[in-house]
């Protein structure tokens, strides 16, 4: 008997070709089918929520040899599966009013349908390799997407360097999965019916599995599960592909490239955390100071970006290395640091989600004029979406008693308790560089907001923007509601994702108001110079560092020009040479193949005699070969 | 039991009585009767009712003095040989148009004696059903008498008849190695007559399965038949051919592994080379399909290959059962895919159909040419299909062996066999038909296509099967 818990995973999948079809004849149909399908998921996943009992619930069925693949849902999952499902249905019913003019929208309905069913398999896989599999789907819509206008050259060349770039953090995590596997099944180890690589056995038998591998083998595996989620949710160094994303439509940044799919590096972190916590304290380093290294360096480059949709996607980048890096503190809450990730994960996806779409309002009503300095005065204009932004930033910025105060702050202060755990100054640097990070949020953050928002319209498309119908902004203001209150619900969130309570411990007072005075300080500032206009009379990119930042501090060159064109493209060229030389070799080949199955043919005589013919022919090299080999 | 206690032996003819009773049935119904469909469906019931007392026949057990053998692997086989007369009784509605009596008689008499030659581990009563399969069939390929279907039968006829000699010849020089024609009493052989005796027998038997030498009379004989009978030449009656092989060469020549496995390989890469190579030029539909079915043949009886090796060099049993099971399992899924692909064939309203003449079929019948694309790409072992996971299988099985230079070849051949299977699909979907009207796309033509490429894929996505198959191997291999 199926569990009704299969309904979050299979009807979205189910309504992505219904859409294709409904769609065909009815456009407007394909986004109410897609959206009525995740409601049926979020219904599920609030069912299982609140019938929740304490064990996980789990279906297996075996799919080959000692692969198993099912559904295998405990708190983790369910608030992931609640959250994504939730999300997505908010951006689902924004995105009819956004697509409500293209052609293709059934299309698009179909892509996103199809791959909230595939976030939602990868929160609730039963087995790591049917995980994978959901993984690959989302790569897969996810690139899909961003090529949704595929006739702009950008978001086709975005598209693919989206893919490339995932693809090397989904190579990583596929020989690590390899490695497992064979490091699991050729130790004595019992694996019980569900099989090696089943979530539930490796989170509950870690150390067993840590055992069986062996240090070296286990640091290998948990290097590259973590290169996997490095290359998903856009660390240093495989973050260049998000910033390009943002060419596909702006509801597809906020589903994909804010709120879930890029979540599912981090929920992959957080679903096999034993065996990373089995690793050993240098792998809880390593992510620690990715993390925090990640926050802070794409926090840099938010600050002179002046395209809007890439000064939040590199925000998001930011954001997503505190919740890695919270993953990292083990040594401060234990296996509860997951519950400081995912909580942080989730509110993150309120209000970015809520940003990006309240982006997507504004650029619609500017008919995607995206350079901020031709913005401006846009809260006379449309007060109601700009307030709703404001919302958004605020909780960005974790201004107090917003819900992203009561996230990240945490984080934050776990991250100085980390050094006080730690042995020597190396164990401060994740602090050091989450606290300058925080910095560089408020600083993007407000730059943004108030070249958006404040002083005169600098285009005469904003002077005639328009707020748009208010009830298609009720999906964001729900997204606004969750970003203030959501923070009172820390503490039971933390205790419902952990099992237990956890204690939160307070660094001293002058670290824990840290933040706050630098946000501040960050306010003050921006205000000082973006609140007033300042910017325009001073040429602020005389400033030091200002050109290694506009120039992303030559990553993308590094990654183009010295790997690509300096390193890949010759050898590419090379092979190209070769290929071309053996295509032509094979197309005689080819050729000389054809003409020597005409002349095999030609033995097909159809003269009865000649076959006979042939059979004597070698059954008496049968008798000569007997004779010859066995010399009768 | 319904059965008194002396006649319990009956029990275990069921299968061969309700099948035979089927075919004295229909010629009696035939002297008032004239229309099709009955007969087609008093056979489909028949054939039916034989599976259904496969079922309930049970336990491996020896009657009649050790003539006829009831063990899994038989019934297996008996009950997928079923399955492909089954597979052709409605389509042959399409081709047959008159002596419906007699054809379906016929396919019944065929049908047993498949099922004789799969209940028997005793050489004689092998010959002489694997003789009833023959006789029946060269009537059937050349039912209605037009010239096409005449040259067909007679080319069968004649190469079928200098066969079985070979196959007598082998079995009396079987019978002086060995004293006995009882496979499973083989023990103490003498090397020469018995080294003889492979050699007639190879030639014999592997006529019908159209192995490299003897294969030259499927190219026309399979061409110039009615669809559905060169579907059941192609399937059944090659699958006989090659269950009766796996009895004699698996079980009666257990010393002889060096020889047997060279001479398989050898004919096994002959075979898939010639079936491969003549394919990619050939123009006509029928012919490139039975030019593919001569390849199909290779890689079945690289199962020899595998068994013969793996008991030269004493390897463990269980990949022996490996490699039976692989052709057990190949076995299933041919029949499907072969047989679907030869019965498509029925869309085309014209004799003697040229590549060129399927083009447009994915206009007129989007599901006719998904299900045959499928078909063919399971020919050409294309992943998530159960061509791909037979093939996979198979060669597993040699690599277990350590032969990893044949499973080398033979990957090979499959890599050049795809371009002439996906020749037919690009002419299905690339190009605009050739003349108004040519095809004939109802029910009866669609549907068990379909039906083929249903299980083909069903086979290749729970490629799990094969670990319900393997056990059977183990009745015939020892466990």
């Amino acid at each position: 008997m199926l569990l009704l818990q299969w309904l979050i995973v299979l009807s979205p999948l189910v309504a992505a070709p219904i859409a294709l079809i409904a769609g065909r004849s009815h456009r407007d149909l394909a986004g109410v089918v897609a959206s009525l399908a995740i409601t049926i998921s979020l219904i599920v996943s609030a069912i299982t929520y609140f019938s929740s009992v304490n064990s996980p619930v789990s279906q297996n069925y075996t799919w080959f040899y000692n692969i198993s693949y099912g559904i295998y849902i405990d708190h983790l999952a369910i608030v992931m599966a609640l959250m994504v499902s939730f999300v997505s249905l908010m951006i689902h019913l924004f995105a009819m009013y956004y697509m409500k003019k293209d052609p293709n929208r059934h299309v698009y309905f179909t892509e996103t349908s199809l791959f909230t069913a595939g976030m939602l398999g990868v929160v609730i896989s039963s087995n790591l390799l049917e995980f994978f599999m959901f993984w690959e789907l989302v790569g897969l819509c996810s690139y899909l997407l961003i090529g949704f206008w595929f006739f702009k050259p950008n978001a086709a060349a975005a598209a693919k360097k989206a893919f490339i770039v995932t693809r090397v953090g989904d190579l990583l995590f596929l020989i690590g999965l390899v490695v497992l596997y064979e490091g699991i099944t050729s130790s004595s180890l019992a694996t019980g019916s569900a099989g090696p690589l089943s979530i539930s056995y490796l989170i509950t038998n870690a150390t067993s599995v840590a055992m069986a591998l062996g240090t070296a083998k286990l640091f290998f595996v948990s290097v590259m599960l973590l290169g996997g989620a490095i290359g998903k949710s856009a660390q240093f160094p495989l973050h260049v592909w998000i910033p390009d994303a943002m060419e596909g439509p702006t509801t597809v940044s906020a589903l994909i490239h804010a709120a879930t799919m890029v979540t599912a590096g981090i929920y992959l972190v957080a679903r096999v955390y034993p065996l990373f916590v089995a690793s050993g304290s240098d792998m809880l380093y390593i992510i620690a100071i990715i993390g925090s290294f990640t926050a802070l360096f794409a926090g840099t480059l938010g600050v002179v970006m002046n395209d809007i949709k890439r000064i939040l996607a590199y925000s998001t980048i930011s954001q997503l290395g505190y919740m890695l890096a919270s993953l990292g503190f083990y040594s401060v809450y234990g296996s509860g640091e997951i519950s400081l990730g995912l909580y942080h994960l989730v509110v993150h996806a309120f209000f970015k989600a809520l940003l990006f779409m309240a982006a997507g309002a504004i650029l619609l009503a500017l008919m995607d004029l995206r350079d901020v300095r031709m913005m401006g005065g846009l809260w006379k204009k449309m007060p109601a979406t700009v307030s709703l932004f404001f919302i958004g930033s605020l909780s960005l910025v974790a201004f107090p008693f917003t819900s992203g105060y009561f996230s990240k702050d945490t984080i934050i202060s776990a991250s100085w308790l980390y050094y006080q755990n730690g042995a020597g100054l190396m164990y401060a640097l994740p602090w050091i560089f989450l606290v300058l990070g925080s910095l560089m949020t408020v600083l993007y953050t407000f730059r943004m907001f108030f070249m958006v928002a404040l002083g005169e319209p600098r285009s005469h498309l904003a002077e005639e923007a328009k707020d748009p119908k208010l009830y298609v902004l009720l999906p964001i203001g729900a997204l606004a509601v969750l970003s203030l209150i959501f923070g009172y619900f820390q503490t039971p969130f933390y205790s419902y994702v952990n099992g237990a309570g956890i204690t939160l411990l307070s660094p001293p007072a002058l670290i824990e108001y840290l933040p706050m005075m630098l946000l501040a300080a960050g306010i003050a500032i921006t205000y000082a110079v973006y609140g007033t206009g300042l910017w325009q009379k001073r040429d602020l990119s005389r400033l030091p560092g200002y050109r290694m930042l506009r120039n992303k501090y030559y990553m993308d060159r590094l990654f183009t020009n010295a790997i690509a064109e300096g390193t890949i493209l010759p050898v590419s060229g090379a092979v190209g040479r070769f290929e071309d030389g053996y295509n032509s070799g094979n197309e005689r080949f080819g050729r000389g193949f054809l003409s020597l199955g005409t002349v095999l043919r030609k033995l097909q005589s159809g003269i009865v005699e000649n076959y006979f013919l042939l059979i004597v022919v070698a059954i008496s090299l049968f008798f000569i070969f007997i004779y010859i080999t066995e010399g009768i | 039991m319904i059965f008194p206690a002396g006649l319990y032996v009956l029990k275990f003819f069921l299968p061969l009585i309700v099948v035979g009773f089927g075919g004295f049935l229909l010629l009696a119904v035939g002297l008032f009767h004239r229309k099709g469909p009955a007969y087609a469906v008093i056979t489909f019931i028949a054939l039916a009712l034989s599976i259904a007392s496969i079922l309930y026949l049970g336990g491996p057990r020896t009657v009649l003095g050790g003539a006829m053998v009831y063990n899994s692997f038989d019934s297996y086989f008996a009950a997928i040989l079923i399955i492909s007369s089954m597979f052709v009784v409605f389509p042959a509605l399409k081709n047959i148009r008159e002596r419906w009596d007699v054809f379906y008689s016929l396919l019944l008499f065929v049908t047993l004696g498949m099922i004789v030659a799969s209940y028997s581990m005793n050489l004689v009563v092998m010959f002489v059903a694997f003789e009833a399969v023959s006789i029946g069939t060269y009537i059937m390929a050349g039912f209605h008498k037009t010239k096409r279907t005449l040259e067909a039968s007679a080319k069968y006829f004649f190469t079928g008849a200098v066969s079985t000699s070979f196959i007598v010849l082998g079995l009396s020089y079987f019978y002086q190695a060995t004293s006995t024609f009882d496979l499973d009493a083989v023990s103490t052989v003498s090397a020469v007559p018995m080294l003889i005796s492979l050699a007639f027998l190879v030639i014999g038997f592997g006529f019908k399965l159209a192995i490299f030498p003897m294969h030259q009379w499927a190219i026309d004989t399979y061409d110039g038949s009615e669809n559905s009978v060169s579907a059941l030449l192609s399937t059944g009656s090659k699958i006989v051919a090659f269950m009766i092989m796996l009895k004699l060469f698996v079980v009666g020549f257990p010393t002889m592994g060096d020889q047997v496995f060279l001479l398989f390989t050898i004919l096994a890469i002959f075979t898939m080379v010639y079936g491969n190579f003549a394919a990619l030029s050939e123009m006509r539909l029928k012919r490139l399909l039975a030019y593919s079915s001569v390849a199909q043949a290779g890689y079945l009886i690289l199962v020899f290959s595998a068994v013969a090796y793996g008991q030269y060099g004493n390897a463990s049993v269980d990949y022996i059962n490996a490699a039976v099971g692989a052709g057990m399992f190949y076995s299933l899924v041919y029949i499907f895919m072969k047989g679907g692909a030869f019965l498509s064939m029925n869309s085309i309203r014209k004799e003697n159909p040229r590549i060129e003449d399927i083009s447009g079929l994915a206009k007129q019948s989007p599901v006719l040419a998904l299900s045959l694309s499928i078909l063919l790409l399971a020919l050409a072992g294309i992943p998530l299909t159960g061509g791909f996971t037979a093939k996979a299988f198979l060669f597993l099985a040699l690599i277990q062996v350590k032969l990893w230079w044949v499973a080398v070849i033979a990957i090979l051949n499959s890599a050049i066999s795809v371009f002439y299977y996906l020749r037919v699909i690009a002419y299905m979907y690339r190009k605009e038909p050739t003349e108004e009207g040519i095809f004939s796309t109802d029910g009866t033509v669609t549907a068990p296509v379909v039906f083929a490429a249903v299980i083909t894929v069903i086979t290749g996505v729970y490629f799990t099967l094969f670990y319900l198959v393997l056990p059977f191997a183990a009745s015939l291999v020892g466990a």
